[in-house]
């Protein structure tokens, strides 16, 4: 028994230990953003939900929900909202949370906008040398370099992330407004040279146009899809898309223009596909001619295919969002802010009162409990971190009363103990005893705070997923369960631990006579 | 040794004036339902300077916005319930306010459509059932081997109904003089407070089945009041300890999430003492076929402790 009581207790010790290091960085930061995961309510945000007019059959109708939240996803990326949450919620519902992010009217128009879809082809100086950003930061005064192209130039950013996975960042554009040619910054603002210095790689993409003019846009296309190309010796994903006939014509004249601008693999061959401005994609042109479809290859994922295929085609969201959203909250940051500290004394406090209340009533066993209590706290912050569970005040308050709650089940036990004791049964036997027959009790009473916990779950995240109410039955959840683990486990190794110490020998230190009766 | 049992119909009193006021104020007053049930829009707006609360309801009301309930919400800061409000709407109304107030700054907005309001009503009432059916099957479960199982259910189910009774009612008062509307959290304060409570009297019955199969003691009456005593510190104890860290919550979070807390408290407060003095007391009462003693007028003769 005391070997065994031995590993438990170093097993204790060894996971209050991994809590600890899991959760402490969060400590130099106060809870920061790295650390636990705040809420709306905590960090103030957005927090939308809308409902998508749908009239088509149902299983086109998931597709298309898919593509939905894909296009409405890019369009938020391009704002740098950190996490935001963009799902599917019931059938035919879009939910929108984004933390930190509180222009309401802004996130709203974001997400209601048409998307647009054109085609670009990067600009050429008079020797048929493709145009940088940098070319335009070296003029003074700037004007166009290609005088035949005067509508704007969109300047994007090659990245590679650690994978080698190509991804394109719109930095700049230049635009002609009531005859000043100037730059302004991916969000549209007017900026200086010295902020674009880091981007002069960057390449000027100028609108795709047939010989007539016309530029190329999604309208003219019919369709996108997914494929898979056999006619390599690796069969390859890509995308193929099919133009109207407008469209094939227009296609083909700018095929023609791009094939005979440069070699195969050159600047001048490619043709970029744009979605709100953001490059999606910038295929090759291989022949002069296509007649109407085409193909876009790249060392696509089957996942990247579809995403790409879904983006040409959606362009604009495969079906309109009813409007005004269902459900609209704003919570402004400065609202939180305060919050935060004061929950956190608040459940200081608690625990503080909590113990000292334990103590005062059960002495040693009270501070044993104690322990437990905090660590108790200690893994159920750990979990919170690690899960992660979002924490909202409501979500505070599940766990402060989850450490009124996870007292119970000590209290049950030593109460049990002291019934024991008071029949003539030794220290260490009322122990083993007190914890033998309290189970049961402890078992059942946090069935029905389970089930409760479960339900509450579902009714959060029904409608709106009410981050309130989904936070509060989480915590409490996750917190009764530990308290099970920890009342059972840590107390029960510790009054061992106690008992076998020369504590154990000074029965007033269990507080025995302080019983009625 | 307190003898609770035979004070019973005291705390049937007790309750009984408390459940009566509440049912009083939710017939004439009814439940303030928040927007999140009844829909509408919530704007809360903060001004620099401080404005006056008749200046600004004038303003309101020469907007049209008559039915509009406004709720002073500190220094210059002032919340403004109404029907649904159109992005077209919110911005004439803040214009306005900014003519004439001076800078403001919208603290928080939320809108809920008619849809989601009628949906979350009637899932919130699904949750609410099944979380009834829920307790209910554990309340069997747990006492399976009960003499009378019936007996026990019903008297813990009373008691549950009890909590929920009185804190309607009490958020029905607070409603009509403070302003105060029930909320999704208020079910879920609610429905996680009786979820908890119903263990006090799962404790306490599972004592009374301890002690009658003991076979101490000859009378029901006090086998009950006995195993009521013996678990009383239990009761005590674990109530207290949660009633603390609640109170830690409402003094130092408090503000937005007060309504929940308050819910807890008033829950914790009514599950301990329903299952403390109302449950035990009326398996006795069902016990010993007191029923004629709620009549009033018909003296029952067979009262005997």
């Amino acid at each position: 028994m005391t070997r065994k009581n031995t590993i438990i207790s170093a097993l204790i010790l060894i996971i209050f230990v991994l809590s600890l290091l899991a959760l402490l960085p969060v400590d130099s930061e106060r809870l920061g953003r790295k650390g636990l995961h705040l809420g709306l309510d905590l960090v103030g945000g957005v927090h939308l939900v809308y409902e998508a007019d749908v009239s088509e059959n149902a299983t086109e109708q998931v597709r298309n929900m898919d593509r939905a939240i894909t296009t409405i996803q890019k369009r938020i990326d391009k704002y740098g909202v950190a996490e935001p949450i963009i799902q599917q919620l019931g059938e035919d519902r879009i939910l929108i949370q984004l933390p930190g992010f509180t222009d309401i009217d802004a996130a709203k128009s974001l997400v209601e906008q048409t998307g647009f879809l054109d085609f670009r082809e990067v600009e050429l100086n008079d020797t048929g040398e493709p145009v940088t950003l940098g070319d335009y930061l070296a003029q003074e005064p700037l004007q166009f370099i290609d005088r035949g192209e005067s509508d704007r130039r969109v300047f994007v950013a090659v990245y590679y992330d650690t994978e080698g996975n190509q991804e394109n960042k719109t930095v700049a554009f230049l635009e002609d407004v009531n005859g000043t040619i100037g730059l302004a910054d991916a969000a549209g603002s007017p900026v200086g040279n010295a902020e674009l210095q880091e981007y002069t790689d960057s390449l000027s993409w100028i609108a795709a146009r047939g010989n007539e003019g016309t530029h190329l846009t999604g309208e003219f296309l019919t369709d996108a899809a997914a494929q898979i190309d056999q006619s390599d010796v690796v069969p390859q994903y890509v995308v193929s898309i099919e133009w109207n006939s407008q469209g094939s014509f227009i296609f083909d004249q700018i095929a023609s223009q791009l094939y005979n601008a440069g070699e195969y693999g050159s600047p001048q061959r490619a043709i970029g596909i744009f979605l709100d401005d953001s490059l999606l994609s910038a295929p090759q042109i291989r022949q002069q001619s296509y007649q109407g479809s085409g193909q876009i290859e790249g060392s696509f994922t089957p996942n990247e295919a579809e995403e790409l295929a879904n983006l040409c085609k959606s362009g604009a969201l495969p079906m309109p969002l009813k409007q005004p959203p269902l459900y609209q909250e704003k919570v402004s940051a400065t609202l939180g802010a305060n919050f935060i500290n004061m929950s956190w004394l608040a459940g200081l406090i608690g625990i503080v009162l909590v113990m000292i209340f334990m103590i005062a009533y059960y002495r040693l066993p009270g501070v044993l409990a104690s322990l437990a209590l905090i660590f108790y706290g200690a893994l159920v912050l750990a979990l919170f971190k690690l899960i992660p569970v979002t924490l909202t005040l409501a979500g505070l308050g599940g766990f402060i009363l989850s450490i009124g709650m996870a007292v119970d089940a000590n209290v049950l036990i030593f109460e049990r103990m002291k019934e024991e004791m008071r029949t003539g049964r030794t220290l260490g036997a009322a122990i083993e005893a007190g914890f033998n027959r309290a189970w049961s009790a402890i078992r059942d009473s946090n069935v029905t705070t389970i089930i409760v916990c479960i339900i509450l779950f579902w009714l959060g995240s029904s409608i709106i997923a009410s981050a309130p109410v989904m936070g509060f039955a989480l915590t409490l959840g996750i917190g009764v369960i530990v308290s099970m683990f920890t009342a059972i486990l840590v107390t029960r190794t510790l009054l061992r631990l106690a008992l076998h110490s020369p504590l154990g020998r000074k029965t007033a230190l269990f507080s025995i006579d302080r019983g009625k009766k | 040794m307190f003898d609770i049992i035979g004070k019973r119909f005291w705390f049937f009193l007790i309750s009984g004036i408390i459940i009566l006021v509440g049912i009083i104020s939710l017939l004439s007053a009814g439940l303030p339902f928040g927007i999140e049930f009844s829909s509408g829009s919530m704007l809360t707006v903060k001004f620099e300077e401080p404005v006056e609360y008749d200046q600004f309801k004038e303003e309101l009301v020469s907007l049209g916005y008559t039915d509009a309930i406004i709720q002073s919400a500190g220094e210059g800061q002032f919340l403004i319930r109404t029907q649904v409000l159109t992005d077209a709407e919110k911005t004439q109304v803040e214009s306005t306010l900014t003519n004439r107030f001076g800078q403001l700054s919208e603290a928080q907005f939320t809108s809920v459509s008619p849809q989601v309001a009628s949906e979350t009503f009637s899932n919130a009432i699904i949750a609410v059932v099944i979380a009834a059916i829920g307790i209910l099957l554990y309340v069997t479960w747990a006492f399976r081997r009960m003499p009378r199982p019936f007996h026990y259910g019903t008297c813990a189910i009373v008691a549950l109904v009890h909590d929920a009774l009185i804190a309607m009612g009490v958020f029905s008062i607070l409603g009509a003089i403070l302003g105060w509307e029930i909320n999704l959290m208020f079910i879920t304060g609610l429905l996680a407070v009786i979820g908890y409570s119903v263990n006090n009297t799962v404790v306490i019955f599972d004592r009374i089945r301890e002690n009658l199969t003991k076979g101490i003691g000859h009378n029901f009456e006090a086998v009950v009041n006995n195993s009521l005593v013996e678990t009383l510190s239990r009761s005590v104890n674990t109530s207290l300890t949660t009633l603390v860290v609640v109170l830690a919550l409402l003094l130092f979070v408090g503000a937005t999430i007060q309504n929940f807390v308050v819910v807890l408290i008033i829950g914790i407060i009514a599950g301990t003492f329903s299952s403390l003095c109302i449950a035990p007391s009326l398996l006795v009462v069902w016990d010993k076929k007191e029923w004629g003693r709620f009549i009033p007028g018909r003296r029952f003769s067979d009262k005997k402790a």
